[in-house]
């Protein structure tokens, strides 16, 4: 079975090669024979991808601890649920299943036209065959990346590290590898509108569902591994400016501002090379995050040993597709030229136009401090500076997003912008005694910042508002419109989710962790002693050990609780019982587990500095209090609704084709009206 | 073209860009920590600086008390070069004795100590690496 599963990928890689080679020569040539032929490569490539994967399922699901990869990842206690997760626990099935990913879309975009043999779609498969060439070849040529290798005779199973026995760890990275290749697509139409120099507005048609897409599964794979980093890690935070999780959310920022590029190029024949240029870059971010997380030259809590061939792989696909994207970018500029030139700083264009400014900005300046700095100046950059620009720029953001759709297109009137503003300014100083009673006024800027946060809430009601006239009518109330404001247009009603849900985050992440207090002591297991009760430093939580539990948990676990009751008010209201505990584990060890008591605007998160058993005489105990950690979890819940309730397939096909139709003479009009 | 907007949009572009990249730079070079081995520390080139140390958690070491943590890292590349390192923050939930951590502070050359501001433990999904053939963990016990 190990020689099947090696040869369906050799397999693989030749069809992926020769999908590369039918395509640029069907595409050159315009022989529509031959990009069929590169589509029928393609479906091989994916057949050999399909085979290996389910080779590597089977063996998993088998045991097969013949299989050096599932000894590796998996012992016979798992369940079948933590079994399937062995696949990409590790950095073998993790490319095997980025393979197989990319495999997916490239089939599903090759099928798609089979019927029209479309030259644009031709070389953007042809893009994307090439990309999974590299990642068959990396599974093929580098030992430390190949998933079919046997075990030494005598391998004893190494079960899955239990810190990785959580339902967000088995989920995070498939998600993020969903958002990698979703986000590959997009770059594969940018570079194949490149190519073959079409600038109308057919690649972002075709590619901007995936954009959102990738961008959707990318925002619940980085939600997944901070939630699984706060519950299960217990390091009291859920993001630790680790290079791993920086690299992740440089593509997603950069993401983002191809997401507003796109829907204005698509509507209104601007910010093309805008599109182009972060599509391109999403994709350099996405390869460097791969390139930091596998080659090891980061250190990082994350990182693998270090592997010359993987190394040698993964830079040049890094540097060739930069090379390849700004070359091709440079060659075509002057064909993708802006269909109407910005014409005030007043205008919704220009607000755009520096929300995608800054966020590339924001990615690049991560990108060089988690790269650049310690593999150049042999240094390294901790939380505490990335906190220093990530804390205004998050709150410019917040500006900038409250602000954007309130201003109108081209130029906004001074009248119209102070009779918008008003709510908001309204709703920012209601804002405020709330954020004194949560008594959040100890920190100057984080306080601006929720003050901030306050305003752009009533940027989001006023911008509801504006559509819900327009849609009411002249001379009509706006609550007639309202219904249509909000079911009207989906991308519209999936703009205000996306936005409230990213007001929320910003709020939350500012209650979190510049107000975060931390008190830990050492608690005597005596129940009713005075040395079993820890106080927080601000006198508002009191925490009393009161017994011990064991139980057999998950996965053949010794489970040991310790009990603790938490009271507030100086100790006089029982608030409830929390219960962190330590689970061992028959195979892979021991690992502490926090447990969080939710209270209406903050966690009290409780954990366990070290394993501990039932005849542990003190517990070093430390107690978090997040203010407003919940925001971030229901912002980025609404913010995934948004992004799923603008890739929702149209009810009518045609009547979305017909939008569209309208849209682009719209834009025509405008370009046209513009240059004269 | 509306030549008043387009230069206000090129100031624009540039007073951020430049303001940006000052910010940036000027705060990595101010803060941050020297990547370096324990073995690299000995020369007393680093005191008083902030470094970044990787090492193993040498065995009998740790040790608790009200303050805090300190334990002994040995140097990882091969060297027999050790420092002390006293710690107060949160403890990462692997952190044992025999397992490989990072540790950022200012480094003592009279104490031979570092008073870590941070502490990390390597990631779980790393076992390999560190031998290759998988084997029980020492951790259970």
């Amino acid at each position: 079975m190990i020689d099947l599963g090696h040869l369906a990928l050799v397999v693989a890689l030749g069809f992926a090669l020769a999908g590369v080679l039918f395509l640029a020569l069907g595409v050159r040539w315009q022989r529509r024979d031959l990009i069929r032929n590169g589509y029928y490569a393609v479906y091989a490539f994916f057949l050999g991808t399909l085979v290996a994967s389910a080779v590597l399922l089977v063996a998993f699901l088998k045991k097969d601890f013949s299989f050096a990869y599932v000894a590796e990842n998996s012992d016979a206690s798992l369940s079948v649920f933590y079994r399937i997760s062995g696949f990409w626990a590790g950095q073998q099935g993790s490319f095997l299943l980025w393979l197989l990913l990319l495999a997916i879309a490239t089939v599903v975009i090759a099928l798609r036209d089979l019927s029209r043999l479309e030259r644009l779609t031709g070389a953007a498969v042809m893009v994307l065959c090439g990309v999974s060439a590299v990642f068959a070849a990396l599974t093929v040529f580098d030992e430390g990346s190949n998933p079919f290798i046997a075990a030494a005779p005598g391998t004893t199973p190494f079960g899955l590290n239990p810190l990785l026995l959580h339902p967000g760890m088995v989920l995070h990275p498939p998600a993020l590898f969903i958002g990698y290749v979703g986000l590959t697509v997009p770059f594969a139409f940018a570079l194949a509108a490149l190519f073959i120099g079409r600038a109308d507005r057919l690649w972002v048609t075709l590619s901007q569902k995936w954009a959102v897409f990738g961008w959707l599964f990318l925002s619940l794979g980085i939600g997944l591994g901070a939630w699984w980093a706060y519950v299960v890690l217990s390091f009291g935070g859920f993001w630790a400016w680790d290079p791993v999780e920086n690299t992740s959310l440089v593509p997603w920022l950069t993401a983002t501002a191809l997401l507003h590029a796109m829907t204005l190029y698509r509507t209104r024949g601007i910010f093309k090379r805008w599109a182009l240029a972060t599509a391109a870059l999403t994709f350099f971010f996405v390869i460097l995050a791969t390139w930091t997380t596998r080659t090891g030259l980061i250190s990082s809590v994350h990182a693998f040993g270090r592997n010359e061939v993987l190394i040698d792989i993964l830079s040049t696909l890094l540097i060739g597709s930069a090379l390849l994207s700004a070359g091709l970018l440079a060659w075509r500029w002057r064909l993708f030229a802006s269909g109407a030139p910005i014409e005030s700083v007043v205008s919704r264009e220009f607000l755009y136009y520096l929300t995608d400014l800054m966020l590339v900005l924001f990615a690049a300046a991560i990108a060089f401090a988690t790269v650049l700095v310690p593999l150049l100046l042999e240094r390294t950059v901790g939380p505490e500076t990335y906190d220093t620009f990530a804390r205004p720029l998050g709150v410019v953001f917040l500006a900038l997003i409250a602000v954007c759709p309130l201003l109108a297109w081209r130029k906004t009137e001074g009248a119209h912008l102070r009779r918008v503003l008003t709510l908001p300014l309204v709703t920012a100083a209601l804002s405020v005694p709330l954020w004194l009673a949560l008594g959040f006024q100890s920190d100057p800027w984080g306080f601006i910042g929720l003050v901030v946060c306050g305003f752009a809430f009533g940027a989001v009601l006023q911008f509801v508002l504006n559509a819900a006239r327009r849609a009411a009518g002249p001379g009509k109330a706006w609550t007639a419109g309202l219904r249509r404001a909000l079911l009207g247009s989906r991308t519209r009603s999936a703009a205000y989710l996306a936005h409230v849900g990213m007001v929320l985050i910003v709020a939350g992440l500012l209650g979190s962790t510049v107000y975060k207090a931390e008190s830990t002591a050492l608690v005597a297991t005596k129940p009713g002693s005075e040395d079993a009760v820890l106080t927080t430093d601000d006198g508002k939580y009191a925490v009393e050990f009161v017994g011990w539990r064991t139980e057999s948990g998950a996965q053949q676990s010794q489970r040991t609780y310790a009990d603790f009751d938490v009271f507030t008010d100086g100790g006089s209201t029982y608030v409830g019982t929390v219960d962190p505990h330590t689970d061992i584990y028959e195979v892979s060890g021991a690992a502490v587990r926090a447990v969080i008591l939710g209270r209406p605007f903050e966690d009290v998160f409780v954990v366990a500095d070290e394993p501990f058993d039932s005849s542990s005489e003190a517990i070093a105990l430390r107690v978090v209090v997040f203010p407003l950690i919940r925001w971030v979890w229901i912002g980025s819940i609404l913010l995934c609704v948004g992004a799923v309730v603008s890739l929702w397939p149209p009810m009518r096909p045609q009547e979305a084709l017909a939008d569209d139709a309208a849209a682009e003479l719209a834009a025509r009009g405008r370009a046209s009206e513009a240059s004269a | 073209m509306n030549k008043k907007a387009r230069t206000r949009l090129i100031v624009a572009t540039g007073v951020i860009v430049v303001a940006f990249v000052v910010g940036v730079v000027y705060l990595v070079s101010q803060q941050g920590a020297y990547y370096k081995q324990v073995s690299e520390l000995v020369s007393g080139e680093w005191d008083g600086k902030n470094v970044e140390v990787g090492g193993r958690v040498l065995d009998g070491t740790i040790s608790r008390d009200d303050k805090g943590v300190t334990f002994t890292i040995q140097d990882l590349s091969g060297a027999s070069d050790t420092v002390d390192v006293a710690y107060s923050g949160q403890m990462p939930n692997t952190f044992e004795a025999g397992v490989d951590v990072v540790v950022i502070g200012e480094y003592s050359a009279a104490e031979g100590r570092i008073a870590a501001d941070e502490l990390q433990t390597k990631c779980p999904s790393k076992y390999e690496g560190q031998g290759t053939t998988p084997t029980a963990p020492a951790a259970v016990q």
